[in-house]
């Protein structure tokens, strides 16, 4: 029962509270640039749910089985993580092809720039900052991580697609209005801070 | 002194390095594994098809993508032509990479604006302050007159991946410079103002009016509205009448005199011609026998 609270309150906290997107401002480039249609930013969001769940769990893995286990191989961190990313996007991206030629057609360019996104790799660091002690959380953690990012990035699609029928000053048209609405949504989200822990 | 400060980098260095190289070793591995387990045959024929094609991108032949698109046409050669921004050229070219021979196809379409009225033209009952686009202010009843007529919020403009059309007051304009025929302007517009016409002249002339209302009507609801008096269908059987609004008949289209006759006896100038070089239409509401004694 407490392990199942303390998931559960990890999942909310990772989806609302401690939003990758929203509160730690990671991702923000596939947030801005692929947030123009909803049907596409879910994709997106759908693929980097299921990498970010992937590789969160395998650098748990290498982390507590190798990295921590030598000393001093802590600060090889960032290549080991970025290596296990980029293994599990190019294995993901294989698989799919192979299987799922349909949803490989539809995620298109979007699955190989996942390898770039910042959201992955700072949930995979944060998770060895926040000292998750089992693999159980980790996973919970990652996916409440891809949650996260995916209902950011439809939030943001949903807005901009009403904001293409809106008035908007000339000025403001365009990268403009899209970081200024990105901002109150930052603060609408700020209201969560502080709910757990 | 210093052998020893490098001795002791190097012992803390090996393992890291070790790891690093283990690590990408070990997924150089899987990934290859991987790779020679999940290949995909793709004919390179799919390749060489996706070379020739425009890559626009701009689904004028019904997929979603030019890489869609080569890889139907590879299953089924009959979609060859589809291609419209590449036209007869990369025609040619796919049917070589299957081994097909083609027949020459006709002309290649260009979008034709079956209005001439800009803003002052046309009469208006109100003015329109909802959303911005055709669709939803062609919904509305009775702001501008003409049920017909252009709307001139530029459903077309956005709809065109090639910046080839621009609303000059009021009234959508094609640039035949920029246009490639991809027919996606003709399929924007809520009014179907917008028709695919075989270009066989560099200028074609065209019927600049899509009102079917009656002459009197017509006439009290804009400067520059096709009566159906039925002038031009004198001159030659190129144009004919049906629902009070003149026609051109494509197939039989080819300029001359009796055609020219027609479009200057024209009595409001709704017969003009659209094309690279065309020349501009005669001004709104000067008579026709002034235009035709002038040329």
């Amino acid at each position: 029962m407490d392990t199942l609270n303390t998931l559960l309150m990890g999942f909310i906290s990772i989806v609302l509270i401690n939003n990758l997107v929203f509160t730690k401002f990671l991702g923000i480039c596939p947030y801005l640039g692929v947030s123009g249609r909803i049907d596409m930013a879910f994709g997106m969001g759908m693929a980097v749910t299921f990498v970010v769940t992937l590789s969160g769990t395998l650098t748990w893995l290498i982390d507590h089985l190798i990295l921590m286990t030598i000393p001093g191989l802590e600060v090889t961190r960032y290549v080991c993580f970025i290596l296990v990313i980029a293994g599990a996007v190019q294995l993901v991206e294989m698989y799919l092809r192979k299987f799922f030629p349909s949803l490989y057609e539809s995620f298109g360019i979007f699955l190989p720039l996942i390898t770039t996104n910042c959201a992955i790799l700072g949930l995979c660091l944060f998770i060895n900052l926040w000292e998750v002690g089992n693999l159980l959380e980790a996973v919970v953690l990652s996916f409440g991580a891809g949650i996260g990012f995916t209902m950011a990035i439809c939030i943001m699609a949903g807005i901009r697609e009403n904001l293409n029928l809106a008035d908007v000053p000339k000025s403001l048209r365009g990268a403009p209005i899209t970081l200024i609405t990105a901002g109150l949504l930052t603060l609408a989200f700020m209201g969560f801070a502080g709910m757990i822990k | 002194m210093i052998l020893a400060d490098i001795l002791q980098l190097w012992n803390s260095a090996w393992p890291a390095g070790v790891t690093m190289l283990g690590l990408g070793v070990g997924f150089a591995v899987v990934l290859l594994i991987a790779s020679e387990k999940l290949k995909v045959e793709v004919d390179p024929k799919i390749e060489q098809i996706h070379e020739v094609l425009p890559n626009l991108d701009c689904g004028a032949c019904g997929f979603a993508g030019c890489g869609q698109y080569a890889k139907a046409v590879l299953e089924r050669p009959e979609l060859i032509g589809k291609c419209a921004p590449g036209g007869a050229e990369t025609a040619d070219k796919i049917a070589n990479i299957l081994n097909l021979q083609i027949s020459k196809s006709g002309p290649s379409k260009r979008p034709v604006v079956h209005c001439r009225a800009h803003s002052e033209d046309k009469t208006y009952y109100g003015e329109y302050q909802g959303i911005q686009t055709c669709t939803s202010a062609n919904a509305l009843a009775n702001v501008q007159a003409c049920k017909f007529g252009c709307v001139g919020f530029g459903d077309c403009v956005s709809a065109c991946k090639f910046d080839a059309l621009s609303i000059v007051d009021g009234l959508a304009t094609v640039d035949y410079d920029k246009c490639t025929g991809c027919g996606a302007c003709s399929k924007a517009c809520p009014r179907n103002l917008i028709s695919m016409v075989p270009f066989s002249q560099e200028n074609m002339m065209v019927v600049a009016c899509n009102s079917k209302e009656s002459g009197k009507a017509a006439r009290s609801m804009c400067k520059v509205g096709c009566i159906g008096c039925g002038i031009c269908s004198k001159q030659t059987d190129i144009f004919s009448i049906r629902d009070n609004l003149a026609r051109v008949d494509y197939e039989k289209y080819q300029p001359t005199e009796q055609t020219e006759t027609a479009m200057n006896k024209c009595p409001t100038g709704v017969i003009v011609y659209r094309g690279k070089t065309a020349p501009p239409p005669r001004p709104a509401g000067q008579k026709a026998v002034a235009a035709s004694q002038k040329s």
